[in-house]
């Protein structure tokens, strides 16, 4: 048990230890400038905030987070996908790759639209905006470590007569997979952003909206402690599926791999 | 209220801003007339038109100001009018109410729209006679989940209809036969209109929300110890909207090199569109932009009923008109 203590105040005392002590500092600077409310809440009425109403922003944060899975979970499969193919020709590289970039600098305001007509407002073109959003690092990331495997473990697989196939599965993907856990712990993050925006152009409204709508309308309101507290869930579900991802690439990689020995 | 104004614009307000959205009162620099600002939330479209025949004409200089018009968007204009960034903005009385229970010392000193024209457009075909007929038949409404939306939901709350967020542009009112969506009735109906569709429009004041839009305001501290520049600012504007209204043919064209995104047609159209709403039976017994602590009174105790507020304050104190300036 102390061994598990030591273990845990190790690994989350330092980031504990900065978030209270920022916190108390950020209170103490809202109280003793007066600096309003409409610019920056306490922290203390956000937390407030928070515990007051719970059911409703936990019910939104809900409804985030199932957008935000679909559409990471989506970024994840067809990233990889999307990575494998490019990788399995230099020419099919060439030819395609420069129009996934498209999926890194396509606005989403004016795509959200035709998302809407054409999946209906709510969770599938909110997380359809998720997966645009999210999908191009898992693509970059992953390519990146398919075409760097060592040069003379693809020459060993050719010598003994793998298929390209067998060299992509059972070489050049495994020798990929820190780069792909990259590309996912990248995509967590935009996948929350991605769906938070998707939310205020192309979300539901009423029992099913989600931490962007909830922002919006408590902003228009002047509600800025409402806001933030939105604000901080969302980062609370950026945090967690980022740790889930680091959890996974944990459980992957630290039997062979450097990154996950730490 | 501004709110309906989706982020779609967003570059085109950098453009603005950066370029000719910056264009200023020759007078400007002149040191016998006093410099200010006046931050519009929106670009400049015919719901501004009266601020630019007023400098066009030279109503403000007439006064002695000089005033440079600043094209913005949305957001919450009053904070900037609250820190002291802009001098005056534009923005909605419910917005006045929210900023002045947040601590802000703004103050409302002239209503462009005595009747909102937020409203819902819907399609001809649906049939619909009345604003209530949206939220007791099924199909899509989108909107965004501010004031006025509040007040509707709270009126009907077994609405059928499925409320999303209001996308950017018409283009699922467009795809859409059974989608009704927020407006300005001087806006996305004459572009909905134009690419061929029906659309009928509900003013949300018909179901008893009316709050003024597109009011100027301006700091509390500035109303006190200046009230001779807010008096001018009152007369300027009323003149440029006065004439405006009258004929708004050459500040159009002024606005229309200003924002291309709007053509010569649709300005003109919006124009016509808003004239009754600017100008009603009310301030045709007083002036153009004049309000009255009833109106305040009313929108403060619904505000308060839907919980944005928690208590409805004097309505005196959010709003000031030419004979309640001090003499000073």
């Amino acid at each position: 048990m102390k061994a598990f203590l030591q273990r845990w105040g190790t690994a989350y005392g330092p980031p504990l230890v900065v978030l209270i002590v920022g916190t108390l500092l950020l209170e103490a600077y809202v109280r003793w400038t007066h600096v309003p409310i409409y610019l920056a809440p306490r922290p203390s009425d956000v937390i407030l905030t928070l515990h007051r109403e719970r059911a409703y922003l936990l019910a939104a944060s809900w409804s985030t987070a199932k957008a935000a899975l679909v559409g990471f979970g989506l970024s994840a499969g067809v990233g990889v996908a999307i990575a494998l193919a490019l990788a399995s020709s230099a020419w099919v590289r060439r030819a395609f790759y420069p129009y996934t970039v498209f999926f890194q600098t396509v606005p989403i305001i004016a795509i959200a639209p035709m998302l809407s007509i054409w999946l209906a407002p709510g969770l599938k073109a909110v997380a359809a905006c998720a997966f645009i959003v999210s999908v191009f690092p898992v693509i970059a990331n992953t390519l990146a470590g398919l075409i760097a495997t060592d040069p003379a473990l693809v020459d060993l697989f050719r010598l003994y007569g793998a298929s390209r196939t067998a060299a992509m599965l059972k070489l050049r993907f495994p020798a990929a997979l820190p780069n792909v856990f990259i590309g996912l712990r990248v995509a967590a993050g935009l996948a929350v952003i991605g769906t938070v925006v998707a939310e205020f152009l192309v979300g539901e409204l009423g029992e099913e909206q989600g931490l962007g709508v909830v922002i919006v309308g408590a902003s228009h309101n002047g509600h800025s402690d409402r806001v933030f507290a939105a604000v901080l869930l969302a980062s609370a579900l950026g945090l967690t599926m980022f740790g889930a991802v680091n959890l996974v690439a944990r459980r992957v990689l630290r039997n062979w791999h450097a990154s996950a020995r730490t | 209220m501004r709110a309906r104004r989706v982020v779609g614009r967003i570059g085109l307000l950098l453009v603005l801003q950066a370029g000719v959205g910056c264009k200023q009162d020759p007078a400007v620099g002149d040191p016998s007339v006093k410099a200010v600002s006046l931050t519009l939330d929106w670009v400049p479209e015919p719901e501004f038109g009266g601020f630019y025949a007023a400098r066009e004409a030279g109503a403000f200089r007439a006064q002695g100001l000089a005033v440079d018009i600043k094209p913005r968007g949305q957001g919450e204009t009053w904070k900037l009018v609250a820190q002291g960034v802009t001098d005056f903005a534009t923005t909605a009385a419910d917005q006045v109410l929210i900023a002045r229970e947040q601590g802000a010392d703004v103050v409302a000193i002239f209503a462009v729209y005595q009747t909102s024209p937020q409203g819902i457009m819907v399609h001809q075909a649906r049939g619909f006679a009345r604003i209530d007929d949206v939220f007791t038949h099924p199909g899509t409404l989108e909107a965004e989940d501010v004031t006025w939306l509040k007040f509707l939901r709270r009126k009907f709350p077994d609405a059928p209809m499925k409320l999303t967020s209001n996308s950017p542009g018409i283009a699922t009112f467009l795809a859409n036969p059974e989608l009704s969506k927020q407006c300005f009735v001087t806006s996305e109906p004459l572009q909905a209109r134009t690419a061929s569709s029906d659309p009928q429009t509900f003013l949300i004041a018909d179901a008893g929300y009316n709050p003024y839009t597109t009011v100027v305001i301006a700091r509390g501290e500035m109303v006190r110890k200046d009230p001779a520049t807010i008096r001018k600012m009152i007369l300027a504007m009323r003149a440029g909207w006065r004439a405006y209204v009258d004929d708004p043919a050459a500040t159009n064209a002024v606005m229309g090199k200003l924002n291309p995104e709007m053509d010569a047609s649709t300005f003109a159209a919006s124009a016509g569109v808003q004239k009754p709403l600017i100008e009603t039976a009310e301030t045709q017994r007083t002036a153009l932009g004049e309000m009255t602590a009833a109106r305040w009174q009313t929108l403060g105790q619904q505000l308060v009923e839907l919980a944005i507020l928690k208590v409805a304050a004097p309505a005196e104190a959010a709003f000031v008109s030419l004979d309640r300036l001090p003499a000073k």
